[in-house]
């Protein structure tokens, strides 16, 4: 059994008493991220060094607990969500940058650094960090290298895990290991690529060398709407058709533009069926030779109008208006689930068919905006729990948003990761070898299952254990989360 | 040595688990072009994967190739270029696919198009104890599960057979051009600070190639702002190929250095060498003698970075691997009775 009061002291000791939390209040504040999902954890630390880091994980080791990294909380998968005897290792008060280094394109920094603070930061150097997840304001550096973190800007530079050069990873057991390197290769297996997206359950990422990306001379964002939802998803296969790969390429429908814009004022015409935000950078010539190849591709598929951005005010209100997208639909009920799925880009179109249908048939309000140009979907369904029969209306419609976008080809999750939400999906696109095999990289680095347990891989996935990798459904999931867990 | 070339993924799969059952080790072999590069490895039997060599998808809009293993590079490119694409591995045409994502092979124009290993996207392999394991997804953005389609690019064979592929690729640039100045590092670096989204700029000891690749008023604009950077080009070519010459590949070793950019001077020695600025990537032609690669291990060490051989002999140096156990660990999970290439890994792996 867990000794929480030993392990408190412990870690008081080597922490200072500010920096352990275990009343009741705190207990529950942390025991969930920005997902739906709700959990339990005996303990929350904070430490402020690496070698608070290694102290929490040794005390954890010592006295039985679990360990549940977290950054700002703002994932959506309940990675974060600790359950059981757990100590929640929190980075938040880890937010240095420690080095900036524009001769070799990289910066250290620590892992609670927000994303938005980053990229502010190396403006002066006429860099930026191009991974900018709508959450950027507040998710941390350390989370989003957990999640692989996307963002609108991922279409043309890439997803995390191609701008981290390296990590510090603080072990299960205490050990401190930097995975790749300052140079572009390094010894060895390329465990940094593993590290990313392992949603904390291979150790804690106490620091972080990310690659500089330089800031384009030019940038040109433009705003394209269309009457109907078809013709802007053939615009986003006709402008990739067309060589270009345009910095970003965004779509909100009707139902999102309708709230961004009562929230943001962006300008986004209401009245549409659909808004493709379109930014391509470069240098001059480049962005204009990109501008009129992806405006030929719209007009091809009668485009209703094509604002340019006419300065930088009016294009950050653009993108203001894009993410906060989001939080502008606690306009139209309540509550809502944000979802979060990949697709063949070709296949976008009657995959939002197939969406549509999904909310009709459980009567809910469904509004989609998403990276159109990576496939990346995030349907919206809104509500309100407080009807009854509501929630389970919602479930099963998530269930079928799933199994839609991997009927497509696609994947389960894009950028916001598996978490505790999706683990049981997994055997939807792994055969039971394949999950067995993950659970051998799990194993590998993590022997005795201590960091963040119960995510990511189903239950029954275990290495060595080919034929048993079987998933539990979700209701027993939900069964062993505390009462209430769901929303 | 006996020589495997099986036909189909089911054969390969049947191959390495008989190989497993009867501790034969094998030596996985694509085009043989990256076959130098890792330690000496004793094997029974080389295993060819180059009768895996089918297109299995591509769609242009989707930005995404899916190829068997076996798939020869500049066949690969052919098809691309048909949809005006690439995958710009800017490897020998003879190489294959898996060959040059197993060796974790770099493309000279790193700088702009990034680490070749991010291109993959999915891939299925074949364990050393014969389990067929599929990785990845066919999307550009994926966060499910972990990336094992990651650790098996650049493990030069030693955890699983890479029996196919999905790659992301690019539209081809509309416009090349290589400019030639005088000059050292320091010339090249100027460049960059103007053009940083250049493709590459590689340097010899005979000068700096800078190479530029996009739009063709993008290419002229870049070219206006390399020349105020770095003096009157001596030379520019529109179609010629990147690098124009390879100075180091006249050696009969080459090894393949990795440093933070900044410090590829302290790396270089001698004069049949390059390196690309801005990535650290550096390229270095030595003698038979084991001297001189001793000499060069060292002076990278010093500098934060690692040189392996990648023809010649010479493998791969000693220089540690991090989190050792967990390298332990997966070598084992992976191939448990050691039959994939045992040694050829860093690390003894």
């Amino acid at each position: 059994m867990p000794d929480v009061d030993a392990a408190r002291r412990a870690l008081q000791g080597a922490l200072g008493a500010e920096e352990v939390l275990s009343d009741p209040l705190s207990l529950r504040l942390y025991a969930r991220d920005a997902s739906m999902l709700e959990g339990g954890c005996a303990l929350v630390a904070f430490p402020r060094t690496l070698a608070d880091v290694v102290a929490c994980v040794k005390i954890a080791a010592e006295h039985r607990l679990s360990v549940v990294p977290r950054g700002a909380g703002t994932g959506l998968a309940g990675a974060s969500t600790p359950i059981g005897d757990a100590l929640v290792v929190v980075t938040s008060k880890m937010s240095r940058i420690l080095q900036v280094r524009p001769h070799d394109r990289l910066a250290w920094v620590e892992p609670g650094l927000a994303n938005l603070a980053l990229a502010d930061a190396l403006r002066p150097y006429g860099f930026t960090y191009a991974p900018d997840p709508s959450s950027q304001q507040t998710s941390s550096i350390g989370g989003n290298v957990n999640t692989n973190a996307g963002g609108p800007h991922c279409l043309a530079y890439g997803v995390t895990s191609n701008h981290v050069l390296a990590l510090d990873l603080v072990l299960s057991d205490g050990t401190v290991e930097r995975v790749g390197s300052e140079a572009p290769e390094s010894a060895g297996y390329d465990l940094r690529a593993v590290v990313v997206g392992s949603e904390g359950t291979l150790g804690i990422v106490a620091a972080v060398c990310v690659r500089l990306t330089p800031l384009p001379p030019a940038v040109r964002t433009m705003v394209l709407d269309f009457e109907a939802v078809e013709d802007c998803g053939a615009t986003v296969s006709g402008i990739i058709a067309s060589g270009v790969v345009p910095a970003a390429l965004e779509m909100m429908d009707q139902g999102s533009v309708e709230s961004a814009e009562s929230f943001a004022h962006a300008g986004f015409p209401t009245d549409a069926a659909a808004v493709l935000i379109v930014e391509v950078d470069g240098t001059p010539a480049a962005v204009e030779a990109q501008a009129l190849a992806a405006e030929d591709a719209a007009r091809a598929n009668r485009v209703r109008t094509v604002r340019v951005a006419a300065d930088e005010t009016e294009r950050a209100l653009i993108w203001k208006g894009r993410k906060s997208a989001f939080g502008a639909l606690a306009q139209i009920a309540p509550d809502y689930h944000l979802h979060d799925c990949v697709v063949p880009r070709t296949r976008l179109v009657e995959v939002l068919v197939g969406l549509r249908e999904i909310a009709a048939r459980h009567d809910l309000i469904l509004t989609n905006v998403f990276h159109a140009g990576d496939g990346n979907l995030h349907p919206v369904l809104s509500f309100d729990r407080r009807v009854p029969g509501t929630l389970e209306r919602v479930l099963r419609a998530s269930e079928e948003i799933v199994r839609l976008c991997v009927d497509a080809g696609g994947a389960l999750s894009g950028e916001h990761g598996i978490g505790l939400e999706k683990r049981d999906f997994m055997p939807l696109v792994f055969t039971d070898e394949d999950l067995s095999a993950q659970a051998c990289v799990r194993q590998a680095f993590d022997p005795d299952g201590r960091m963040n347990p119960r995510k990511v891989l189903p239950d029954g996935a275990r290495c060595g254990d080919f034929a048993a990798a079987r998933g539990s459904v979700v209701a027993e999931v939900v069964a062993d989360l505390p009462e209430g867990a769901w929303i | 040595m006996d020589l495997i070339h099986p036909a189909s993924k089911a054969d390969l799969v049947e191959v390495v688990g008989d190989a497993n059952a009867d501790r034969r080790r094998l030596l996985p072999v694509g085009g043989r072009r990256h076959l130098d590069k890792g330690n000496p490895a004793e094997v029974d039997a080389e295993l060819w994967t180059t009768q895996l060599d089918r297109l299995v998808a591509y769609e242009p809009a989707e930005m995404i190739a899916v190829v068997e293993a076996g798939m020869r590079v500049g066949e690969l490119n052919r098809i691309l270029s048909e949809g005006d694409q690439e995958w710009p591995a800017d490897a020998p045409a003879d190489a294959t696919v898996g060959g040059v994502v197993a060796s974790g092979a770099s493309s000279v124009r790193r700088l702009k198009v990034g680490a070749l290993r991010d291109t993959v996207l999915e891939a299925e392999v074949v364990t050393g104890d014969g389990r067929f394991i599929r990785s990845g997804a066919r999307t550009v953005k994926n966060v499910t599960g972990y990336d094992l389609h990651k650790l098996v690019a650049g493990s030069l064979g030693t955890l699983a057979v890479i029996v196919q592929v999905a790659l992301k690729v690019r539209p081809l640039p509309r416009s090349r051009r290589t400019l030639r100045f005088e000059g050292e590092l320091d010339v090249a670096r100027r460049v960059l600070m103007a053009v940083p989204a250049a493709a590459g700029a590689l340097v010899t000891a005979a000068g700096v190639e800078v190479r530029l690749e996009g739009w063709a008023g993008e290419v002229e604009e870049q070219s206006h702002a390399a020349t105020a950077a770095a003096g009157r080009a001596l030379r520019a070519s529109d179609d010629g190929p990147f690098p124009s010459a390879a100075p180091w590949e006249t050696r009969p070793v080459v090894a393949e250095i990795a440093v933070p950019p900044s410090r590829l001077d302290l790396a270089i020695e001698g004069d049949a060498w390059g390196a690309l600025a801005g990535v650290g990537l550096g390229w270095v032609g030595l003698g038979d003698s084991d001297g001189q690669l001793d000499a060069l291990r060292e002076r990278v060490r010093q500098a934060g970075g690692i040189a392996p051989v990648i023809r010649g002999p010479g493998g791969l140096g000693d220089e540690p691997v991090p989190a050792p156990d967990v390298h332990r660990r997966l070598k084992h999970a992976f191939d448990p009775n050691g039959v994939l290439a045992p040694g050829r890994g860093w690390g003894g792996l």
